[in-house]
């Protein structure tokens, strides 16, 4: 063990020197002077170790500090030490003065030693204060390992830790993860290293040592030189609880050979070494992630952590074609890294082009903060005044435990005529761009609104009852037009009969007119009206010309109709009276009105 | 006299013929119950607010009446959508087609319905002329069709009547012709009436319910599979056997599908 230690002191101081080397060549290329205490942080009671005063520019005097609780075995001793580099044809000089305590810790506790301080160019610095802790010397063990010349390296020799720093997130909040691998063996290097998933988490590396550093670290009570591996920045994407799986590494533990058969006499000046191959695990960590709580806001898409938003239009008035961007600015501390584009919504006569995303944050132990700038370019195409309604954000807020809701103002945007420089410079007519008309979005068409009719049983009219009622009745409707106008048409064609039953009728309007006649006692006029009168009543009857008309032919179709001989003698005699009438001169009054009321009598009285 | 009362019955029903409307007409055995009207109105303003399964269960009550209407249909069908029950929306956007062929709401959400399935059937390009046809006799529905037979059975009776007793052999000659005309047109919207009306009495038109339904070579489970339908395909119904139906789809596939797999539109 002792080897061991010693080796590790070795290969401890030698980084050190390296780094010290590293670190002066940087200054000086910067040309900043520091002045720095280096000691390391743990050691054993008995142990005897370094405390290092460094500075890179040249002291006029140094202050040493007041050492306590401590033995100061030697020192301060100095020492100087200079360089000149000239690479690709320039130069850079380092020099570094140190000051080198040799001391001793004789008692368990902690102790401080207080800052000490140079003055370099007339001014002063000084170192910062450094903490030693004592802790017991594990003889029982050193002595064991001794004995046994251990050629086995156990877990408590070198193992691995990942510790998280909450143990209880909800979604999206953030957690710093640290791989740290603990060994009281040197270790030459490392192989097949294989560091968690993360599955269901968001993860970034924050940390990544270029040089593994070991650094000397109570663990219980031992000392270990521990070294940070990676150091990541989780933010969980899933609630439940969600185990980190282990990180595993191969190390090449070099331990001493001992080997007392084969000692030889060399083996006494030369230690040898042989390289173990041990695989280091790190047991499995849960982390409870809660989920977030229901009822969140439309606008949110998973922002978790304090944050502020601020918005602005690039240019408030326009031309149209002239571009413009609305910029929305999210500044905080959360997960800002994830946090989506909000959606503002832009009036349809603009073109919103892809948007621009600058993110600004940086990822520390607190997690993720700083700002993120979202850039939505914008095109007019039409004048006219147009306003963006504000746009929102919200965010969970963890110490709160609510959703807290941003929201910009209303933006305003002036657009003007379109200048005239394209049409100018193509020389051509500026036609209009037509577009096809987008569809924005797509969905079915609205309900009916209006009151239907509602309908029970058969719905339909063709077939129903009413439809076969209706054409029955047209049916019969039919029949019954039909019937009557067929009947019309019969008796129109019986053209005797209805001058038959028209007889009548003509007759008594020509005695009528005899009648006005006689009461103006024009002679000649009133017989012929009453012989036309007679004669067409008789024509009309007989159903014959008036040519045809003779004494013999009335007589004989009179009796054979069965009219009385006696009316048949008085209409013959009437008639030749009627005749005589016409042609001859007038002879007494009297005889008109006889012969009137002759042929009344006459009409009414012959049944044809 | 007989013959003046006859003539004024036919101008009076030949004047009723046709001031009769054809609301009225259908209004015949409409059933009006107090209350259905504010279910109407209560599901459509649920249906508005975005409580799409509430306005759904009040639509279906309504249905479950009895009452038969396509608007019905078609709300039944949107809330349907609403809720991503895709299959059944599809379902009630052909039955509100089958009451109303001529809705063009129903043919857009139907065809955006469509979307939402998974099954794509090629469809056997028809002749155009039938297409046409069909066009042209669902521009109207079956009543309206019903109502132009029935106007135009007169005419035919009116005009033959002419014919037979015009005054004049001009007059008798295009009476004739137009009665001809009159009879084509009333035979026309005859058989389209019918066609609509066998159309939506004919159950040979059937929605897949389930998401995955198997058509098999034979009416029982151990006939071999032929192929796998999704929620919301469309067949024909061919035969019946027991609990199984022999459907084909509109590229001309055959198989035997559960009854209970579908839905009769």
């Amino acid at each position: 063990m002792r080897y061991i230690e010693r080796f590790a002191k070795k290969v401890h101081f030698k980084r050190v020197v390296l780094f010290t080397l590293f670190f002066a060549v940087a200054s000086v290329a910067v040309a900043q002077t520091t002045f720095t205490a280096q000691a390391p942080r743990v050691v054993e009671v008995g142990e005897t170790f370094r405390l290092v005063f460094t500075s890179n520019g040249e002291p006029s005097s140094f202050n040493p500090p007041s050492i306590t609780g401590l033995d100061v075995l030697a020192g301060p001793t100095s020492s100087t030490m200079s360089s000149t580099k000239i690479i690709n044809g320039k130069r850079t000089e380092s020099f570094q003065v140190s000051y080198t305590y040799i001391l001793q810790a004789n008692k368990e506790g902690k102790y401080k030693i207080p800052s000490a301080s140079v003055v370099i160019d007339g001014k002063n610095y000084s170192s910062s204060v450094v903490n030693i802790e004592v802790v017991k010397t594990d003889s029982d063990k050193s002595k064991e390992s001794n004995e046994k010349g251990s050629a086995t390296v156990t877990n408590q020799d070198i193992f691995m830790k990942i510790s998280i720093s909450k143990g209880r997130v909800v979604t999206g909040e953030h957690f710093i993860a640290t791989i740290k691998l603990y060994t009281r063996v040197p270790v030459a290097g490392f192989e097949d290293v294989r560091f968690p998933s993360f599955n269901g988490f968001w993860s970034q590396e924050i940390e990544t040592p270029q040089n593994i550093d070991f650094i000397r670290e109570n663990v219980n009570g031992q000392i270990y030189n521990s070294a940070l591996l990676k150091k990541y920045l989780l933010l969980p994407q899933q609630s439940g609880s969600i185990t980190i799986d282990a990180a595993e590494l191969v190390c090449q533990v070099q331990i001493r050979a001992n080997n007392s058969a084969s000692r030889s006499i060399f083996d006494d000046f030369f230690d040898s070494y042989q390289t173990l191959r041990k695989r280091v695990y790190s047991s499995p960590v849960t982390v409870k992630v809660d989920p977030l709580p229901s009822g969140a806001p439309s606008s949110f898409n998973g922002a978790v952590g304090t944050f502020k938003m601020s918005g602005k239009l690039s240019k408030d008035s326009v031309n149209a074609n002239e571009a413009l961007s609305l910029i929305i600015d999210i500044h905080g501390a959360g997960n800002i890294n994830l946090i989506e584009a909000p959606k503002p919504e832009i009036p349809a006569s603009f073109e919103l082009y892809d948007t621009k995303i600058t993110d600004s944050s940086n990822k520390g132990a607190g997690g993720a903060s700083g700002s993120k700038k979202f850039e939505y370019p914008l095109i007019a195409r039409a004048p006219g005044e147009y306003s963006i309604l504000p746009v929102l954000f919200t965010y969970y807020d963890i110490a709160k435990k609510e959703y807290v809701t941003l929201s910009t103002n209303e933006f305003k945007i002036k657009v003007g005529d379109a200048t005239g420089v394209n049409s100018s410079s193509s020389g051509l007519p500026l036609g209009v761009n037509q577009q096809a008309v987008r569809s924005i979005a797509d969905d079915i068409r609205y309900i009916h609104s209006g009151r239907p009719l509602f309908k029970r049983g058969n719905v339909f009219l063709f077939g129903s009852q009413i439809y076969f009622v209706i054409l029955a009745l047209i049916f019969v409707f039919y029949l019954l037009l039909e019937k009557f106008l067929s009947k019309r048409v019969q008796r129109n064609r019986d053209v005797a009969g209805v001058r038959s039953r028209k007889a009548n009728k003509i007759a008594r309007v020509r005695l009528k007119s005899a009648g006005q006649l006689l009461n103006e006692g024009l002679y000649s006029a009133f017989y012929e009206e009453l012989h036309r009168a007679v004669l067409g009543y008789i024509s009309d009857k007989l159903n014959l010309s008036l040519s045809d008309l003779s004494r013999d032919k009335i007589e004989e179709l009179l009796i054979s109709r069965g009219v009385k001989e006696e009316n048949i003698a008085q209409l013959l005699s009437l008639i030749e009276q009627c005749e005589y009438a016409r042609y001859a001169p007038d002879l007494g009054g009297d005889n008109m009105d006889k012969n009137y009321s002759k042929a009344l009598d006459l009409i009414s009285s012959m049944e044809l | 006299m007989c013959s003046k009362i006859n003539k004024q019955i036919v101008v009076f029903t030949i004047g009723l013929f046709l001031l009769f409307s054809p609301t009225v007409l259908m209004g015949q055995d409409n059933v009006e119950v107090r209350g259905e009207k504010e279910r109407w109105s209560s599901a459509n303003s649920l249906y508005a607010q975005g409580n799409y399964s509430g306005a759904l269960d009040e639509y279906l009550l309504l249905e479950k009446q009895g009452y038969i209407s396509w608007p019905l249909y078609y709300n039944i069908a949107n809330s349907y959508f609403k809720t991503q029950n895709y299959g059944r929306s599809i379902l009630y956007y052909q039955r509100a087609l089958k009451l109303n062929p001529s809705g063009n709401d129903i043919r857009v959400n139907l065809n955006y319905a469509k979307q939402f399935t998974v099954d794509k059937i090629d469809e056997v390009p028809e002749f155009i002329l039938v297409t046409w046809i069909r066009d042209f006799n669902y521009l109207l529905s079956s009543d309206y069709w019903t109502i132009i037979s029935i106007v135009f059975s007169i005419l035919v009776a009116l005009l033959l009547l002419n014919f037979r007793y015009g005054p004049s052999a001009r007059v008798r000659k295009v009476s004739f012709f137009l009665s001809m005309l009159s009879l084509l047109f009333v035979i026309v919207s005859t058989i389209f009436a019918w066609n609509q009306r066998s159309a939506f009495h004919r159950e040979d038109s059937a929605i897949v319910m389930n998401a995955v339904a198997t058509i098999r070579n034979s009416p029982d489970n151990s006939g071999a599979t032929l192929f796998i339908l999704h929620e919301g395909a469309k067949l024909e119904i061919i035969e019946e056997l027991g609990g199984w139906k022999r459907i084909e789809l509109t590229d001309g596939r055959q198989g035997w599908i559960a009854t209970e797999d579908i839905e009769i539109i």
